[in-house]
C-alpha cells in the first residue's frame, strides 16, 4: 500500500486554518441588536467546527500513514508534481500580465507556453529531433495565435463581453 | 398551469433561445464525450457566457450542456471502453462488447434514443412533482428554512465525500467563505482585510469555476502522460442512425432505467454513477436472459442510458423547488440560477412561474437538440477524443479566465478563483469533494440570514426551530442521516477488522 503524507499535512493544515479563523473571529466587533446574534456567531461557530472535525482525520491519516509502511512515498511522479507547478505558475503570471499587456498578447503567450511547457516538463522534447522541434514549437505558436484571437472575437463581438485590447 | 406553460413556451421559442440551447447542448456533448472533463465543469465555463441573456435563454444553455453531456459519455464508453463521464460506465459493459462485435452504430444509437427518452420522461415528471413541492413549500418560515438549509448541508455532506467528516469539513468551508463580506444585519465587516472586492462577498462564479473547472485542469495536468494517447477505435460510423423501436422494443429496460434515474436523482449526492448500476442491475435481475447481459446485450445499454438523462429531470426536482440540489453538476446549476437572478424555491414558482415552465420546456427541448446533434454529429465527436490534451488543457484554462474576468473586469476574481481552484484540487484529491463546498457558499447564507431573522421574529427564542412541525422533520431527518452514516461507517470498519481477527 503506498503512503501519502500530503493527506495528513492537508488535515493539520484545516486544523491550523481553522484555530486562525477561530481566533480572527473573536475580534469581530459586537454590535447588540435585541434577538439577534452577534457577527462572530457563526464564523466561529464554523470555525470551531472544521476544527473538532479535522483533528480525528488528521489522528487518522496520519495512522494510515504510519501504517501504510514504507512501499513508497505516493507524493505523485515527479513529472506530475512540476506539470502542477507550471500550470499554476504560469497561470499566476497569466493573471499578473493580463491587463498589462492586453488580452491578446498575454493568452497568446500564456497557450504557448503552456503548450511547450508541457512537452518539456512531459518529456517529449528531449525524445524530439530539431526538425521537430521547430515544427511543434510552430504549432504551438500557430495554436496559441488562432485561440486567443477567435476567442476574442467570440467574447467581444457575439457575447459583447469587454476583455483588455 | 396552462398560462405559465404559454409564458414559457414564448420565452423558449425565440430564435436566439433556441440557439444558445443548441449551443449549450453541442459544448455539453463535447465536454462530456472526453474523459475526465465533467457535465459540472462544462456549465461552469457556461456561466459567464449566459451572464447577460434573458433566464431562460441562458438556464436552457446550461441545461443543454447537462443533457448533452449526459449522453454523450456514452461514445468513449462504447467506442473505446472509456467512460466520459462516471454515470457512462455502466454503458461500457455492454456497448463496447456490442462495438467489438461490428454493431458500434447501433449501440451509439440505442444508447441515443433511451438517454432522449430518459430526459423527455424526467422532464414530464419534474413538471409533475415540482410546483406541488414548491406550493408545499410556501409554508415555509424562517425557522424552516434554516432547518433546510441544515438538512440541505447535511445530507449532501454525508454522502458526497468518502468520509462523513471529510464531507462535512467542506461543506463548513463553503459556509465559512459565505460569511466573508459585510454582515447583512449589523454591516460589519468580516474577514475583508481592506479588500474591496470583498465587501460584497465572496463572488460565486470564481468559486464555481475555481472548484469545479480549474481543480479539473490542475488534476488533468498533474496526471498528464504524453506518451498516453487514445487510440483509434477503429470502428467507423458516419451516422449513428437513431434506434427508436428497438429501444421501444426493450421497454422495461427502459422504465427500469427511467424509474431508477427519478427515484436516485432527487436524493442529494447520490448521483449519476448510482442511478445507472442500479437501472442495469435491476434490468439484469428481471431479465428471462441474464446471462447475456456483459455481452453486448441491447437492455443493458437501454436502462443505463435512459437512467443518465432521467436522472437529470429528477436532480432539478429539489433544485428548483427547494433549492437543494442533487449533485456537483445542479449545484453548479443552482449557482448560474443565483447569478441569473433566479432565486430557486417555492417563491419561484409563485412569482415567475413563465421561467419555471420556460425552464421545463427548455430542457424538453435540449432533449430534442442532443438527439438530433448525437445523431448527425457523431464522426466529428469521435474526432474531439483525439484532440491533444495540452493544448485542451490551456484552451479551457483560458477560457475559465475570461469568463471569470469579463463578467466584471476585477483582476482580484482570477486570483480568487485559481486560489478556489487549487483549494478543489486538494480537496478532491484527499476526499473532501468539492461540491459540499459549493453548497455551503450557497446555503450558508440561507441559514445564517434566516436563523438571525427567525430569532429576531421570536426574540431570542430557539424553541420554535425544534417545535414547528416542517423545522422539526427536517432537522431530524439530517440529524438521522448522519446518526446512519456514522453506523454505516462503524460497520464497514468492524467487518474487515473480524474477518482479520478470524484469519489469525
Amino acid at each position: 500500500m503506498q503512503r501519502d503524507i500530503g493527506k495528513p499535512l492537508f488535515d493539520l493544515l484545516l486544523v491550523v486554518a481553522s484555530a486562525a479563523a477561530f481566533a480572527v473571529s473573536m475580534t469581530l466587533p459586537n454590535i447588540e441588536i435585541v434577538g439577534d446574534l452577534s457577527p462572530a456567531f457563526f464564523p466561529m461557530l464554523i470555525s470551531a467546527l472544521v476544527f473538532l472535525f479535522a483533528v480525528p482525520c488528521l489522528i487518522k491519516d496520519f495512522r494510515e500513514w504510519q501504517a501504510a509502511g514504507t512501499d513508497g512515498e505516493r507524493t505523485g511522479a515527479p513529472r506530475g508534481v512540476a506539470q502542477w507547478l507550471l500550470i499554476v505558475a504560469l497561470a499566476l503570471v497569466y493573471i499578473l500580465i493580463f491587463e498589462r499587456l492586453g488580452y491578446i498578447v498575454s493568452t497568446a503567450i500564456f497557450v504557448f507556453a503552456c503548450v511547450v511547457g508541457l512537452l518539456l516538463t512531459g518529456g517529449t522534447w528531449r525524445e524530439l529531433t530539431n526538425a521537430r522541434r521547430a515544427k511543434s514549437l510552430a504549432g504551438a505558436a500557430v495554436f496559441a495565435a488562432v485561440l486567443a484571437v477567435v476567442i476574442f472575437y467570440v467574447f467581444t463581438e457575439l457575447f459583447e463581453i469587454p476583455l483588455p485590447g | 398551469m396552462i398560462a405559465g406553460y404559454l409564458d414559457g413556451l414564448g420565452m423558449v421559442l425565440q430564435f436566439g433561445t433556441l440557439l444558445a440551447i443548441a449551443g449549450g447542448t453541442l459544448l455539453g456533448i463535447i465536454m462530456g464525450a472526453l474523459p475526465g472533463l465533467t457535465s459540472a465543469m462544462a456549465v461552469a465555463l457556461l456561466l459567464p457566457v449566459t451572464f447577460g441573456m434573458p433566464p431562460v435563454m441562458g438556464i436552457g444553455m446550461m441545461l443543454g450542456a447537462l443533457c448533452g453531456a449526459g449522453a454523450s459519455g456514452s461514445i468513449p464508453a462504447i467506442l473505446l471502453n472509456i467512460p466520459g463521464t462516471p454515470s457512462s460506465v455502466a454503458t461500457t459493459f455492454d456497448g463496447f462488447p456490442m462495438a467489438q462485435k461490428g454493431e458500434a452504430g447501433r449501440a451509439l444509437g440505442l444508447s441515443i434514443v433511451a438517454s432522449f427518452f430518459g430526459g423527455v420522461a424526467s422532464m414530464v415528471i419534474l413538471s409533475l412533482l415540482a410546483p406541488p413541492i414548491a406550493d408545499f413549500a410556501l409554508r415555509f418560515g424562517a425557522a424552516e428554512y434554516f432547518s433546510l438549509s441544515v438538512f440541505g448541508l447535511v445530507i449532501i455532506a454525508s454522502v458526497a465525500g468518502k468520509s462523513l467528516l471529510k464531507g462535512l469539513i467542506a461543506g463548513l468551508l463553503g459556509f465559512f467563505v459565505s460569511t466573508i463580506g459585510t454582515d447583512p444585519i449589523t454591516g460589519v465587516d468580516r474577514f475583508t482585510f481592506g479588500e474591496l472586492s470583498l465587501l460584497t462577498g465572496i463572488n460565486l462564479l470564481p468559486a464555481l469555476i475555481g472548484l469545479f473547472a480549474v481543480s479539473q485542469v490542475l488534476k488533468d495536468a498533474f496526471e498528464y502522460d504524453p506518451n498516453q494517447r487514445l487510440k483509434d477505435s477503429g470502428h467507423r460510423i458516419d451516422v449513428a442512425r437513431p434506434r427508436f423501436m428497438e429501444t421501444l422494443r426493450n421497454w422495461r429496460a427502459l422504465l427500469a432505467g427511467i424509474l431508477s434515474g427519478s427515484v436516485v436523482g432527487p436524493v442529494p449526492g447520490a448521483g449519476g454513477s448510482i442511478a445507472s448500476l442500479v437501472a442495469y442491475d435491476q434490468t439484469r435481475r428481471f431479465s428471462k436472459h441474464p446471462e447475456k447481459f456483459g455481452t453486448g446485450h441491447a437492455p443493458g445499454i437501454v436502462s443505463v442510458e435512459s437512467a443518465n438523462n432521467a436522472l437529470l429531470g429528477g436532480a432539478l426536482i429539489p433544485t428548483l423547488a427547494l433549492g437543494i440540489p442533487g449533485e456537483a453538476a445542479t449545484a453548479v446549476l443552482l449557482g448560474g440560477l443565483m447569478i441569473q437572478g433566479v432565486t430557486p424555491g417555492p417563491m419561484l414558482f409563485d412569482d415567475q412561474s413563465g421561467i419555471v415552465y420556460g425552464i421545463f420546456l427548455a430542457y424538453l427541448v435540449a432533449n430534442i437538440f442532443m438527439l438530433l446533434i448525437m445523431c448527425l454529429g457523431i464522426k466529428l465527436f469521435i474526432r474531439v477524443l483525439m484532440v491533444p490534451r495540452k493544448q485542451l488543457l490551456s484552451a479551457i484554462l483560458v477560457l475559465c479566465f475570461i469568463g471569470v474576468y469579463g463578467v466584471d473586469g476585477d483582476v482580484f476574481n482570477l486570483y480568487l478563483m485559481l486560489g478556489f481552484g487549487i483549494l478543489g484540487y486538494f480537496l478532491n484529491r484527499y476526499d473532501f469533494g468539492t461540491a459540499p463546498v459549493i453548497l455551503g457558499l450557497i446555503l450558508g447564507p440561507i441559514a445564517e440570514s434566516n436563523l438571525r431573522r427567525g430569532l429576531q421574529a421570536f426574540e431570542g427564542d430557539w424553541t420554535p426551530f425544534f417545535t414547528r412541525p416542517i423545522s422539526l422533520t427536517f432537522l431530524v431527518i439530517a440529524v438521522g442521516l448522519l446518526a446512519l452514516t456514522l453506523w454505516q461507517n462503524y460497520r464497514t470498519r468492524r467487518v474487515p477488522a473480524t474477518s482479520s481477527e478470524k484469519g489469525e
